[in-house]
């Protein structure tokens, strides 16, 4: 019935405006009679909160309204309820907001800042995960027990926020096997910034009881809820627009700004707003968390995987927030790709002293899958298989188990694999190498998943023949909502898609959605958005048949008409149709509905998950070529190619523009994107002369293949194709790096003095102390099911 | 006191402070929201203007320092209504993301097209050392350039 294709390759309704200067971001929004804001913070990264006074500041000059941890008494987190909006007495991280002004100019609020009154005791800090560790370590929340859980079935306790397990299988015994290789590998990961160009920005204001947020967010909901949870009022009294968003890559993914901007609003009557700094957001971006992997593998020689198990410690940093989420999905990345006899893993959101973390485009499945995919070379070289051979042997495929016990559906891996061997082998022959530089390559694989969940659609037929889409999904850039939502609507009433609007998100106008994140924007709201504008045809196709005096089942929605099938140009207009409608019972309008069916895991196998098995897989293969130079340490890659499971391609010009885009950040964390803590605990690169991004003289073409025709329960067939083109950038650099090097590359990202190292047999193994050699004797409780409530 | 500033090739005349960076009184005074001061630092490019008709970044430019200059901006760079070759080329081959370096990346384009009506691809790329994209991967941006050249 869908006539999608008709409108592929739709082009962006927003691109010229967005060219002209013209769009008017979160951060280009001035109201009349708005105050500037600025938040005080913590300049020690633990200690206790001597002394606060505001007094002073509160007579400078222009300042209209500061407000401190007595303003929001609230606690909000995933899992645990561990986190104020303002230290409270307790400094937890270096760059802690203590309190927030608003005045009448920005230099008025920054001076105010300067004129609070602020004593505070320095406390031993934790700034590694192996001192939040060790016995006796201070610990970051010494009232953890009494923080309100969230969800339940997670062990936790000290410096360890949030365990999860996954146990299937004898792992023991397949250890234990006469006729295994084991081999181990360890790995360390640092931080990586978003870098999105659009700082976190809002502006609040306060109208009729209520507060209106205006914010750059991927999750308009989330703020609403968490925003009011932490300021103590109901919910239903808090609004969120959201503009159009200027990068999000999952930092904007959680409540930011937006609380500061609202006390102030109701405290001083006038509109606030609050533009984090370049340097604050270097400061104290939720970045995608630093981690440490042990793996561990019992492998038959010939080839086949009995046995694994996993340590993987991620630094949540002060608060929990998304690491106790991403605990989960350990489970199905490091756990993932591959067949596995028996499987036993424990992921660990560990507490610091640092600013927090939070989520990042495929998020840990980024440096889980660089874990696994070393791994898997270190095994191949073992048992003297050929990598690639031993990862076609071993793909996960049609009825195999996952980690959890889940049963995947279809070939989709291995086919991905002979498509990537088709790519590579169709390349021209690289020129003659005799520059000196050391020439290596790469295949890796990689399993992620879209982030189902709820979202709400309504669609309104208006009688001029168009329709408007209302949904609390927003634009961050990937296009989603300006290109497949319109399709998706436009190819179900057989308009054009120019002619869907699509309203911006509000959440007074539109019923909840989970957020623009996790390649879900096609798959649930579009989903949604696929069943009201269902609805609204079933609607016009019942008056229409009246018109028409054929049955609804003859008929076809194309080219804006309603007509008989096969007689083009019979009937009538949309346009024609709808009007009627609209006089006999009123406008047309359809609602749509959608979240994750729920795939069921094998029961006992999970503990502390969020979620126990994944409703949509997305698997990728990439392939990377590169040069090390022996005299700098400097990593050139060549070439890079990415088949990638789409599920169905709405709109394939746009998934290829994801697929650069996201390859190139990948790239970034690859080679030099770097982020580390000084001995102050505060982040040692504060801009952009210190964190290097790529550039466009870093980055080569990306060949793509777009793999259609895995299942999927998204709409029309799709899965989500934004967030997964990082996902194994990672894993194919470091592989490459490790064949051209002949060196065990443990560590990302591989910049020239790290990879010189390796070279000159300077890097010392790693070795990861903090984490116990018995597998049990890294969980604080035994691995136990415990009944959800 | 205060100094004056043609903008766009519009003239104006503003009270603030001297020092203030250009693209502050850009944005706040003139309500040219098009240059984003991302970095301020002068590393990204998504603050350039065209001053004289040579790039530069706004965030790093005292305002008063650009009296009896003409500056342009993104805003300013096609008639109303309108887009020039690189922002038709641009929209065309589906480059724009989340758009926040494009009013740069725009600017940049425009004075490599008008002076380098013969650049390569390296030279496209070595046009934009100065202005970061964190969307795009540059690749589009770079087909784009190769378009426009090609269509001028």
């Amino acid at each position: 019935m869908s006539d999608v294709s008709a409108t592929m390759d739709l082009r962006r309704r927003d691109a010229a405006d967005k060219l002209r200067g013209r769009t008017r971001y979160t951060i280009d929004r001035y109201l009349p009679g708005m105050l500037h804001a600025a938040v005080l913070r913590a300049t020690a990264p633990a200690g206790r909160i001597i002394r606060l006074d505001t007094s002073r500041a509160a007579r400078m000059p222009g300042v209209r309204a500061i407000v401190t941890a007595a303003d929001a008494p609230g606690m909000i987190g995933i899992g645990i309820a561990d986190h104020p909006l303002f230290a409270r007495d307790v400094i937890r991280y270096d760059g802690e907001p203590l309190a927030a002004v608003a005045a009448a100019t920005l230099a008025q609020a920054q001076a105010a800042l300067a004129a609070i009154d602020v004593e505070i005791e320095p406390f031993p800090a934790v700034l590694t995960m192996a001192d939040a560790l060790a016995s006796g370590a201070p610990l970051v929340h010494p009232d953890w027990r009494s923080y309100e859980v969230l969800l339940e079935g997670s062990a936790r306790g000290g410096n360890v926020a949030w365990e999860a397990t996954v146990v299937r299988g004898d792992v023991d015994a397949a250890f234990a096997r006469p006729d295994v290789e084991i081999v181990e590998s360890c790995f360390r990961v640092g931080r990586q910034n978003h870098v999105a160009f659009e700082p976190r920005a809002v502006v609040a204001s306060y109208e009729d009881g209520r507060f209106h947020i205006e914010t750059s967010t991927q999750v308009p909901w989330s703020v609403r809820n968490a925003t009011a949870r932490l300021l103590g009022v109901p919910a239903s009294q808090v609004r969120v627009t959201v503009p159009p968003v200027g990068g999000g890559f999952g930092l904007k993914f959680d409540l930011a700004v937006e609380p500061f901007a609202a006390l102030l609003a109701r405290a001083s009557g006038r509109p606030v707003r609050l533009v984090n700094s370049r340097e604050e957001e270097m400061l104290t971006c939720l970045f995608r968390e630093n981690a440490d992997i042990r793996i561990r593998s019992a492998v038959t020689r010939a080839g086949d995987i009995v046995g694994r198990e996993a340590v993987v410690l991620m630094d949540c940093g002060a608060y929990g927030g998304e690491q106790i989420f991403l605990t989960t999905m350990t489970a199905h990345t490091l756990g993932g790709n591959y067949r596995l006899g028996s499987v036993r893993m424990v992921s660990r959101a560990v507490y610091t002293n640092t600013a927090p973390n939070g989520a990042f485009r495929c998020c840990n499945g980024v440096y889980n899958t660089f874990a696994l995919e070393r791994h898997t070379d270190e095994i191949a070289a073992r048992i003297g298989m050929d990598p690639l051979a031993f990862r076609r042997r071993n793909v996960l495929g049609d009825k195999d188990l996952g980690a959890t016990g889940q049963v995947f559906e279809g070939d989709v891996l291995g086919p991905m694999l002979e498509r990537m061997d088709t790519l590579r082998d169709a390349a021209a022959p690289p020129p003659a190498r005799t520059d000196g530089r050391l020439y290596g390559r790469a295949t890796t694989v990689g399993t992620w998943f879209v982030f189902v969940g709820p979202s709400a659609a309504t669609v309104n037929m208006n009688a001029d023949g168009t329709a408007t889409l209302v949904t609390s999904g927003v634009e961050i850039g990937s296009g989603s909502m300006m290109q497949s939502l319109p399709q998706i609507v436009a190819s179900t009433l057989g308009i054009a898609p120019e002619h869907v609007i699509v309203r911006a998100a509000d959440t007074d106008a539109a019923g909840y959605d989970v957020g623009v994140g996790g390649g879900r924007t096609t798959v649930s709201l579009g989903a949604a958005s696929l069943s009201a504008a269902q609805e609204v045809r079933t609607k016009l196709l019942k008056v229409a048949s009246e018109m028409i005096e054929a049955a609804p089942d003859d008929l076809v929605m194309r080219d804006g008409r309603i007509e008989i099938a096969g007689a083009p140009g019979s009937g009538r207009t949309v346009a024609e149709v709808a009007t009627r409608a609209q006089a006999l019972a009123g406008p047309v309008s359809g609602t749509g509905a959608f979240t994750g069916a729920g795939v069921p895991a094998m029961p006992g196998c999970v503990a502390g998950h969020f979620i126990d098995a994944i409703d949509i897989p997305v698997f990728a293969v990439h392939d990377c070529e590169v040069a090390v130079d022996p005299e700098t340490g400097h990593v050139e890659v060549l070439s890079y190619r990415v088949v990638q499971d789409v599920g169905r391609a709405l709109n394939p010009r746009a998934i290829h523009g994801q697929i650069q885009g996201g390859v190139v950040q990948g790239l970034g964390y690859a080679l030099h994107e770097e982020v580390t803590i000084g001995s102050n605990g505060r982040v040692c690169q504060s801009g952009f002369e210190t964190y290097r991004v790529p550039l466009a003289l870093d980055v080569v073409p990306v060949e793509i293949d777009l793999y259609e025709g895995a299942p999927s329960i998204g709409p029309l067939g799709t899965k989500g194709a934004g967030e997964v083109p990082i996902l194994n950038v990672g894993a194919a650099v470091a592989c490459a790096v490790a064949n051209a090097t002949g060196k065990c590359v443990q560590a990302l990202p591989l910049t020239p003095p790290r990879v010189l190292e390796l070279l000159l047999d300077r890097m010392q193994d790693l070795t990861l102390p903090h984490i116990a050699d018995a597998w049990t004797d890294n969980l604080t409780r035994s691995h136990q099911t415990a009944p959800k409530t | 006191m205060g100094f004056n500033l043609t903008v766009n090739g519009d003239r104006l005349t503003s009270a603030a402070d001297p020092a203030t960076p250009l693209v502050d009184i850009l944005r706040e005074e003139m309500h040219l929201t098009g240059a984003k001061p991302v970095c301020r630092e002068g590393f990204c490019g998504a603050c350039l203007v065209l001053l004289d008709g040579e790039p530069t970044p706004s965030c790093l430019l005292p305002a008063a320092l650009a009296d009896g200059r003409e500056i342009r901006t993104v805003e300013g760079l096609a008639p109303q209504g309108t887009l020039n070759c690189i922002q038709a080329a641009l929209e065309d081959s589906d480059a724009v993301q989340c758009g926040m370096c494009f009013p740069g990346m725009v600017v940049s384009l425009t004075h490599l097209l008008t002076t380098r009506p013969d650049a390569t691809r390296d030279d496209i790329l070595m046009a934009l050392t100065g202005n970061i994209c964190r969307c795009t991967g540059y690749e589009r941006i770079v087909e784009a350039t190769l378009l426009a050249l090609a269509t001028a």
